[in-house]
């Protein structure tokens, strides 16, 4: 189970995510994330109420990533937990993704 | 009379849980909420909630998703042991005969338009947990994994 919500702050297009980012969830993350990513420049994934990440999860934020690249717009992930950080480097995500400890505006 | 506790390779089980699942994605809930049961149940900590939840993830879905239980009951189980100062995890499935660490690791390093779709669940798996081992035994693909406490 997972929930978005979305706000402007700061020149930036932030969308918090909030709950479960598992193989259930994994396409309305991916979706809710590539659908700010058309329509905004700057768009921040907050992680900070994201509970649990797996591949699946992953893959959505990767793919996120992408599509962001292909567009020449920022994307930057935010404040995640200890717990998500963690597989976030046992996957190298460090190498490809902007990583904020806390919110970049 | 006091019984003797069963063992495991020589140390006593303390507890164990079974959980019996479908072959479909929502069982994903019922996976994190036996996990959360047998943590809250034993004062665990939620980093191994949390360990124990990713790896039962990774390998189900490779179950579901490429091992053909999609769709079928009583696809897979999965044990948890808790012993002293460690957690043993058996997965098994009944689909194709598939050693998951068979599998090349994928290069987490490689840059964004490099990544492969695949291979991130099992690396996960390798890296959180210690001590796996596949076997098939019969119908079914066992996986054993240890996770210190």
């Amino acid at each position: 189970m997972i929930e978005t919500t979305e706000a402007a702050k700061s020149g930036w297009w932030v969308v918090s995510v909030k709950g479960r980012a598992d193989a259930e969830a994994a396409d309305q993350l991916e979706s809710a994330l590539r659908a700010a990513i058309e329509a905004h420049p700057k768009v921040a994934a907050d992680m900070a109420a994201l509970d649990y990440i797996s591949s699946a999860g992953l893959r959505a934020v990767i793919q996120a990533a992408r599509a962001a690249q292909t567009k020449s717009s920022e994307f930057a992930v935010c404040s995640p937990s200890a717990s998500v950080q963690k597989v976030f480097k046992m996957s190298g995500m460090q190498h490809i993704l902007t990583i904020h400890g806390e919110l970049p505006c | 009379m006091k019984p003797y506790p069963p063992l495991c390779q020589n140390q006593a089980i303390l507890t164990e849980t079974e959980i019996v699942l479908d072959g479909r994605v929502s069982e994903l809930r019922r996976i994190s909420a036996e996990v959360a049961k047998f943590c809250r149940e034993h004062s665990l900590s939620e980093d191994v909630e949390f360990d124990l939840n990713l790896v039962l993830e990774e390998l189900f879905m490779n179950s579901v998703n490429h091992g053909g239980c999609e769709g079928m009951e009583n696809a897979a189980q999965v044990r948890l042991q808790l012993l002293s100062g460690e957690i043993v995890a058996e997965y098994a499935d009944r689909g194709r005969a598939f050693d998951p660490f068979s599998a090349p690791e994928p290069d987490v390093d490689a840059p964004l338009n490099e990544r492969p779709a695949g291979g991130l669940g099992v690396h996960l798996v390798r890296q959180t947990m210690r001590d796996w081992n596949y076997r098939r035994d019969g119908e079914w693909n066992r996986t054993t994994m240890r996770r210190n406490l």
